[in-house]
């Protein structure tokens, strides 16, 4: 009887808390405060380990909240949060990852995440930046060479080019069986059929004939490309060295990162991207910030996140400067992207979508694994 | 005075309660220490999604590519790696343990090392010298330098096959020279005293004792080269040639966690054949005891005039295996630009200050603040594992020891053995579901460093039972048969006895086992939630913002750790086995 008794009472006193739950979503960063300050903390996994340098902005903002940050790999985030849940430990807050294709599939539709997007920053950001996932800045997989050795640009002006024998043994890339971002890149060429399929008519002046056991003209690139002799790597060091060494002779092109260019002058590379490609140099794709399940601190969390769009300056203030780097975008349209990269508008890149790469990147993983 | 028996079989025995409760213990513990894990992990498999991943792994378009090729690629290296590395490995503990070539301290220490040394570094050191225009501009040394280096040389099986072997034989030698050293001279004296050759001697006496480190050494290297990553990720890749290890990190990779699973289920099935047919391969021989009441110093053979020589080619070995990896490691860290390893040496990466242009500003490894507190982690780490899994493995090489020949024993035996084949990722999966919530009255262990610990002891349980069992199966039961009579319980017995006489073996097990857990990474990043990180996790933090010289830095660190611990652990064994010299 007592018992009874004793869980209605706790049931009672639940009542208003689960009511202020459903409202964290809309609160104010004043609002957020004394709540996120009454939890102490909050927890985050991260695919960066510049979660180093926002912990010591976070904490200088808002004292009396300590940042927990743990970098891991997206992969390793996902087992732990699945093996976490599974047993029925709810211990992190915020994940910050990348592969969200995948994150959409395993994390966010069997509810193990949730997306919030700041109030504060709602209005600046597109909205395929706010659904289904929260992005938090893009990234790029997009073909790069060597400026010294090609003074006058690209030698690449369309994906093509990169089937002809002049360049067998000379287009590198991770290894997209090892890679989730390569494996979204020739994804996401698979699906552009029809401008790849124009692509090859201005290359080759004949329409593409497709094999019959490929859907169109992008999975038929892919093949070309693997056929050509496409060199794999295991790590983008070992890409950027062979294509960026300056007074290397008859250097590779390779599909990697365009931030890496900001190395150039301390490792002695030329690496630059080729943006004038048709259909288009690579992918851009996101960085995302989510909430788990059951957080712990679930006004803390969205604190951080809030926290990480950083402030209304142009570069973002202190906040978001550990991500402020040339090559990667904020979405946040307050944020001036860096004067010397090609902004976001110029790059012929496409930006991939999490649900379309997901619903194909299986189909193209099992083609590349024949293919290798 | 001592003599060769082999071993009564223990079947006739009868068995008395107390003896029966120790193996149940430890089957116990197998079970939940790696059984459970395995399951879940097979379950995972059995899944819809699972059945499909079989499916396509065994028998669809893809089999050749995701399974088929990468099994023969995997075979070649297990066989050949575990073939080279106990000649090599058995070669050099001939040499340094039985025979009285000049400078034995020195060799010993130095043929230690490149199990240290992490085996990414002796691949990179190929590459340096080996690499060739398939990697466009960056060409290695002897390209620079006008020779022209193959395909079949610079990438793909042969330079994955040298680059393990150099790695593993010392993990071989290892072994081997802790079961050479309790051959003792009195049956190397008898043999001489009744004429016979060196080659006999060799075949009649020391080979037939040490064949159980053989084995140990080969199912480790064997385990160790199906297993390895980075070897075949840095160098195999450009060639396109996969392994089991890189299909199987790369399906979890990209999210096809099921394929991943059956591919690490098939491949502990086929290294359970080999385990398997190497344990019948000791069973079927006769099994020798040496390490009695009075075991003598070992007595060394003359190597005559070809002591000298002989020490060359020790000593060129290990300048090959360990100085070339441990130069290129070191000059990475001291060169700014990693294309170019021996030009413009600084130390900044280790001491600079930060703010500078080297580095976007990044301080030193000695200026950052959490490096300590990482480096009392480690070693905290490292030792706790290590010691947890020697007890544990002393535990169970004693039981598989003592019920030789038993159903019993062998399950122990070869479930023992696979925790190193379960993939990191998919183990501390398993872990986090086992222990995170609470048992009974047992609090979650979610998060703890005590998870983390029981979990790492599991993982490396292989190296501590291997070790055991290699020294374990010398030490004769007579010495235990009579503490029993006298009355000594089971702990007394095995601190009194065992322990002392087993000690070097259980030390280049816990010294195999601390290397690994100082270098491990997975483990500690899926189990442990504390912000105080481990040196692993620093230096994946430097090398994930693209900082290799900092990174290399802390792996030149950890190898300084390493090579002090088994120093350590040598001087200790002095102390405890005084009888020898």
């Amino acid at each position: 009887m007592l018992k009874t008794l004793k869980a209605a009472v706790i049931a009672a006193a639940c009542v208003p808390v689960m009511a202020e739950a459903q409202d964290y979503d809309t609160m104010t960063v004043e609002e957020l405060l004394p709540l996120a300050q009454a939890e102490g903390s909050v927890t985050v996994f991260s695919l960066s380990s510049r979660i180093a340098r926002v912990e010591a902005a976070f904490e200088e903002a808002y004292p009396g909240i300590d940042l927990i940050g743990l970098d891991m790999s997206s992969a390793k985030q996902i087992a732990r949060i699945t093996a976490e849940q599974d047993a029925g430990v709810y211990a992190v807050d915020v994940l910050y990852m990348a592969d969200s294709p995948v994150v959409l599939r395993d994390l966010l539709t069997p509810g193990r995440i949730h997306t919030y997007v700041p109030p504060r920053v709602a209005d600046q950001l597109e909205e395929r930046f706010k659904m289904p996932l929260l992005v938090h800045r893009l990234s790029t997989k997009v073909l790069m060479y060597n400026e010294q050795f090609y003074p006058d640009g690209s030698p690449v002006k369309n994906l093509w080019q990169l089937t002809l024998p002049e360049w067998k043994g000379k287009v590198m890339m991770v290894d997209p069986t090892q890679r989730g971002e390569l494996l979204d890149l020739l994804t996401e060429i698979a699906l552009h059929p029809d401008e790849m399929a124009a692509a090859y008519k201005a290359q080759f002046g004949t329409d593409i004939a497709v094999d019959s056991d490929l859907n169109g003209a992008g999975e038929q690139f892919i093949r070309a490309l693997f056929m050509n002799d496409l060199v794999l790597v295991s790590n983008s060091d070992d890409l950027n060295k062979a294509v960026g060494t300056k007074d290397a002779t008859d250097p590779p092109v390779a599909f990697g990162t365009y931030s890496d260019r900001r190395d150039n002058e301390e490792e002695g590379w030329a690496l630059q991207v080729a943006n004038d490609v048709e259909p288009a140099n690579g992918i851009l794709f996101p960085a995302v910030l989510a909430i788990a399940d059951k957080a712990p601190n679930p006004a803390a969390a969205r604190l951080l996140i809030d926290f990480m769009f950083g402030d209304d300056s142009d570069d973002g203030g202190p906040a978001f400067a550990p991500f402020n780097v040339p090559g990667d975008y904020a979405t946040r349209s307050t944020i001036a992207d860096d004067p010397d990269s090609v902004p976001l508008e110029g790059l012929k890149a496409w930006t991939i979508s999490s649900e379309a790469i997901a619903a194909n990147r299986a189909r193209i993983a099992d083609l590349i694994i024949t293919l290798q | 005075m001592s003599h060769a028996t082999p071993v009564p079989s223990p079947s006739g025995r009868r068995l008395l309660s107390s003896r029966q409760i120790v193996p149940l213990l430890m089957v116990l513990i197998v079970g939940v220490l790696v059984v459970a894990p395995l399951l879940r992990i097979l379950l995972a498999t059995l899944t819809p999604a699972g059945l499909t991943a079989w499916g396509d792994v065994l028998a669809s378009a893809m089999s050749q590519n995701l399974w088929w090729r990468p099994l023969m690629n995997t075979l070649i290296l297990g066989i050949g790696v575990s073939a080279g590395c106990l000649l090599l490995g058995g070669f050099v503990a001939w040499l340094v343990v039985m025979t009285d070539v000049p400078g034995r301290r020195l060799l010993g220490v130095m043929h230690t090392l490149p199990f240290m040394i992490p085996s990414f570094a002796a691949a990179l050191a190929w590459g340096t010298l080996f690499r060739n225009s398939r990697m466009g501009g960056s060409s290695g040394f002897f390209e620079s330098n006008g020779f022209l280096i193959p395909d079949w040389l610079a990438w793909g099986i042969v330079p994955v096959l040298i680059v393990l072997i150099a790695h593993y034989y010392s993990l071989a030698f290892t072994i081997i020279s802790a079961a050479l050293s309790s051959v003792g001279a009195d049956l190397v004296e008898a043999a001489q005293m009744t004429g016979a050759r060196r080659p006999r001697i060799f075949f009649g006496i020391v080979l037939p004792v040490v064949t159980p480190a053989l084995v140990s050494a080969g199912s480790l290297t064997l385990a160790g080269a199906v297993s390895n990553f980075a070897a075949p990720a840095l160098l195999g890749l450009p060639v396109r040639m996969q392994t089991l290890s890189t299909r199987l990190f790369g399906m979890i990779e990209i999210g096809q966690a099921e394929r991943g699973f059956v591919l690490a289920l098939l491949l502990i099935a086929v290294s359970g054949v080999f385990l398997f047919l190497s344990d019948r391969l000791v069973s079927g021989r006769r099994a020798f005891v040496t390490v009695t009441g009075k075991g003598g110093r070992t007595r060394r053979f003359p190597l005559g005039r070809w002591r000298w020589p002989l020490f060359a080619v020790g000593l060129g070995l290990a300048l090959l295996t360990t100085v070339v990896p441990v130069l290129v490691l070191v000059a990475s860290s001291l060169a700014p630009q990693t294309g170019a390893l021996f030009s413009n040496w600084t130390l900044h990466f280790w001491l600079g200050e930060g703010g500078g242009q080297i580095a976007q500003g990044q301080a030193g490894i000695f200026r950052n603040s959490v490096l300590i507190e990482a480096l009392f982690n480690t070693l905290k780490l490292g030792l706790v594992v290590a010691l947890l899994s020697m007890v544990l493995g002393l535990a169970l090489a004693h039981t598989i020891t003592r019920h030789k020949g038993t159903i019993l024993a062998n399950a122990l035996s070869q479930l023992a053995f696979l925790p190193l084949l379960i993939p990191s990722i998919a183990f501390a999966a398993a872990y986090i579901a086992l222990f995170g919530a609470p048992i009974g009255p047992l609090p979650s262990l979610y998060g703890t460093f005590a998870l983390l610990v029981i979990a790492a002891a599991a993982h490396n349980l292989p190296f501590a039972v291997q070790a055991g069992r290699s020294v374990l199966g010398q030490i004769s039961t007579d010495l235990e048969e009579s503490a029993r009579l006298t009355g000594a319980g089971p702990l007394r017995r095995m601190w009194a006895i065992i322990f002392p006489l087993a000690i070097r073996g259980l030390l280049a097990g816990a010294i195999l086992v601390f290397v690994k857990m100082v270098r491990d990474l997975s483990l500690v990043v899926l189990l442990f939630s504390a912000t105080s990180p481990v040196l692993s996790m620093v230096a994946y933090r430097y090398a994930a913002e693209g900082f290799m010289q900092f990174a290399n830095a802390i792996t030149v660190l950890i190898l300084v750790i390493c090579l002090a611990a088994s120093l350590v652990a040598q001087a200790l064994q002095a102390r405890v086995q005084k009888w020898k010299d």
